[in-house]
């Protein structure tokens, strides 16, 4: 099964039209895989469907790197 | 008590002869006690010319002293009030009449032409440039009235009512000689003509004012300043007019602030407005309607609270039966550098606009948006903008930044953000957002709602965001009414509130905020004539600005029901502040996040120019953690947590 890792950079690369292998873990959403202020909802949107969770609306605000996607995912998964 | 004036002695006349002053009927020269001839000197009088006492000083608003007196000025038929300063009236005052304290020196001429009603009952276009929502405006017009007027078009009975309530004014205002007011000042003006200087007044440096009112008084006065041009106008209390500013047909609210070189036709300015560099045509600027930027044109649109960013346009013209079509920004919306709309459409209350927009679209259903464009394709996020630092900011600054000093406020004013007007489009927005959510192919990315595109996937975040607003203002609304009524025991409070029950949608009437049942009995009374004057229609308006609240909880307490089909109980009110709890907490960790991001890396690029980027951003930004607001939303998670313990307290 693919890791949380390679599933964002999947669900990332689809939205954000952008090569996955550029979505590593240190790859900010914004500055480096260019997503506009409205693609973050549906980026948040998206990786809650991924994931079968629902992300905190504040929490997931905060997260500005594919790194920190990935920790907010599996904290999230770790509590279903 | 009117002053005595008697003519002038024969000593008297001898004086004035060796000053300098001629007058064509020295029999019709006349003076009250006190009065002084060595005051008088170099002046020509024709008709009518009655001085007052002269002794003393009278100060300037540029902290100069004059010794009272008339020197080089030409008077015909004008009556003088005690210790006035003239001086310099190269042209004539004719037919004016002034009070005690006046200064005008270095005037053109201040004129009055026969009767006058000094711009009341002159007829203002806003909102539709092609005309049909014309208002009689006067000096008591507010925002409130002259919203009626302008929307309410269908309603006949009451437009003419309305019509004849200005026009009994207008006829009451009506002069035959101009008048300026106790202590108003007038220095360095071109013309003046046919206007009504009101006490207290300022006008410095204009050049030229024709058919028009300036309302002042002692705690709220009003200005004029340098190259102003004003025809038909009307300023009311504590507004300011200067720096070349041209108003024509126009109406300037009490505290409304309009210069460097703003233009505006057939436009209303109600409290609070700033109006700078731009153009306004047809333009109804309801309360804090703000436009600082050169290239800003609004136009044929109601806007209130209301920021507009550089270069703001709309187009009204689609060259085909002339300039018909009309927009409407509700309240708390903002436009962003070189936005565009296309009219007609209108935009939800508190929403951000950016970007150029060619589609007709209504989001009003839709509030706290974001509307975006990419690649010409108009796109709203809904519910996103109430998570923004921006809309809590301005919430927080609208209070504050009320410059109105009268005692008199003519505009009604309810400021909450969250109000029964917002939230029965929240809850309409969330049926919206979940319906259009379920009702998309999951391979659809777009979904079209109102001629605007809306992302699927993000319709389920914008319905959790606005639940949260939902949960918020139920919760605030309890600790509101607890605050209010100070209760041992929550059930006391949960009974109905006195004044309006009707399950009516509410409405903002450019700034006070009513149930529809509330309006509508007043357009009813004004169109049988029981509302026959304008003291009896701002009675009526005091009225329904006065049962907000208890309107309000009315409104709260339906609101349940129809979400729950049952009417609330303690038990409830648990529940609703356990979620209320959670909203307000989530809602402020939010902003904070937003907030947090104006102090970002990429926010310091423009600092730092030869070095020492983040050293100079924090010199000149300061920190995230010093921020005077951050550091108030901060505290506000402890008033979360005691209002909640409150309420918790006497659920138990």
């Amino acid at each position: 099964m693919a890791s949380t890792l390679e599933r964002i950079q999947k669900v990332t690369a689809e939205l954000l039209g952008v090569p996955a292998a550029k979505a590593i873990e240190s790859a900010k959403f914004v500055e480096d895989l260019g997503a506009e202020s409205t693609q973050s909802i549906e980026l948040v949107v998206s990786l809650e469907e991924e994931f079968g969770i629902e992300m905190d609306e504040a929490g997931a605000l905060g997260v500005k790197t594919v790194g920190d996607a990935v920790k907010f995912i599996d904290a999230a998964l770790a509590k279903k | 008590m009117a002053k005595s004036y008697v003519q002038l002695k024969d000593s008297e006349v001898e004086v004035l002869k060796k000053n300098g002053c001629r007058a064509e009927d020295w029999k019709k020269i006349s003076a009250a006690a006190g009065f002084n001839p060595e005051l008088v000197g170099g002046t020509y009088m024709t008709g009518e010319v009655k001085f007052g006492a002269l002794s003393g000083k009278v100060k300037g608003a540029d902290g100069v002293e004059r010794p009272c007196g008339v020197f080089r000025t030409n008077l015909n038929n004008v009556t003088m009030g005690d210790n006035c300063c003239v001086m310099n009236v190269q042209g004539w005052i004719s037919n004016v009449d002034i009070e005690d304290g006046v200064i005008i020196e270095n005037v053109g001429k201040i004129i009055c032409t026969g009767e006058t009603s000094f711009g009341n009952g002159h007829e203002i276009a806003p909102f539709n440039e092609g005309g049909g929502r014309e208002i009689k405006m006067t000096n008591e017009t507010s925002s409130q009235i002259a919203y009626l007027t302008a929307v309410y078009r269908d309603r006949k009975e009451f437009i003419s009512a309305m019509n004849k309530i200005a026009d009994g004014y207008t006829n009451a205002f009506k002069r035959s000689r101009g008048f300026v007011g106790k202590e108003a000042q007038i220095m360095n003006a071109d013309e003046i003509v046919n206007v009504y200087i009101a006490e207290y007044a300022q006008i410095n440096g204009a050049k030229s004012l024709v058919n028009g009112t300036v309302n002042s008084c002692k705690e709220s006065i009003s200005f004029i300043g340098n190259g102003v041009v004003a025809e038909d106008f009307i300023l009311q209390d504590g507004a300011s007019v200067k720096d070349g500013a041209m108003i024509f047909t126009s109406l300037v609210g009490q505290g409304t602030k309009i210069g460097k070189q703003f233009s505006a036709e057939n436009s209303v300015f109600f409290a609070n407005c700033e109006g700078f560099h731009g153009e306004a045509c047809s333009l109804f600027a309801g309360p804090y309607t703000v436009s600082h930027h050169r290239s800003t044109l609004l136009i044929a649109g109601i806007f209130s609270f209301f920021n507009a960013g550089s270069g703001t346009n709309q187009s009204n013209h689609m060259y085909k039966l002339g300039p018909i079509h009309q927009g409407t920004l509700e309240r708390g919306s903002k436009t962003g550098s070189f936005s565009y709309l296309l009219w007609p459409s209108r935009v939800g209350a508190f929403t951000a606009v950016i970007g150029k927009h060619y589609a007709n679209f209504d989001t009003v259903d839709l509030p706290f948006s974001y509307i975006t464009e990419d690649a010409g394709t108009s796109i709203i996020t809904p519910g996103m903008n109430y998570f923004t630092v921006g809309t809590m900011r301005d919430a927080d600054k609208w209070p504050n930044r009320d410059r109105r000093k009268s005692p008199r406020k003519l505009d009604l004013l309810i400021f909450d953000v969250l109000s029964p007007f917002t939230m029965q489009k929240v809850v309409k927005a969330i049926d919206i957002c979940g319906k259009l959510f379920e009702g998309a192919a999951k391979d659809e990315r777009f979904v079209k709602y109102n001629g605007i595109m809306t992302n699927r996937l993000g319709l389920k975040a914008s319905k959790r965001y606005y639940q949260l607003v939902l949960d918020k203002y139920m919760g605030d609304t309890i600790i509101k009414r607890f605050k209010k009524l100070n209760p041992s025991n929550i059930a006391d409070i949960l009974k109905a509130g006195t004044g309006s029950t009707v399950d009516a949608e509410w409405v903002d009437l450019s700034g006070l905020i009513c149930s529809k049942d509330r309006s509508e009995k007043l357009i009813a009374d004004v169109a049988a004539g029981k509302i026959a004057d304008m003291k009896a229609l701002h009675a009526a308006l005091g009225t329904i600005f006065a049962g907000y609240e208890e309107d309000e909880w009315n409104f709260f307490l339906r609101t349940f029901k129809k979400i729950n089909g049952t009417d609330i109980t303690p038990a409830a009110v648990t529940k609703i502040m356990d979620a209320w709890k959670e909203a307000s907490t989530k809602l402020v960790d939010m902003v904070l996040v937003d907030g947090s991001k104006e102090f970002e890396e990429k926010t310091r690029t423009g600092f730092g120019l030869d070095g020492n980027k983040d050293a100079d951003f924090e010199a000149v930004r300061g920190t995230f953690e010093t921020n005077k607001f951050i550091k108030k939303l901060q505290a506000s998670k402890n008033d979360i947590t005691a209002d909640f313990d409150k309420i918790k307290a006497v659920t138990k």
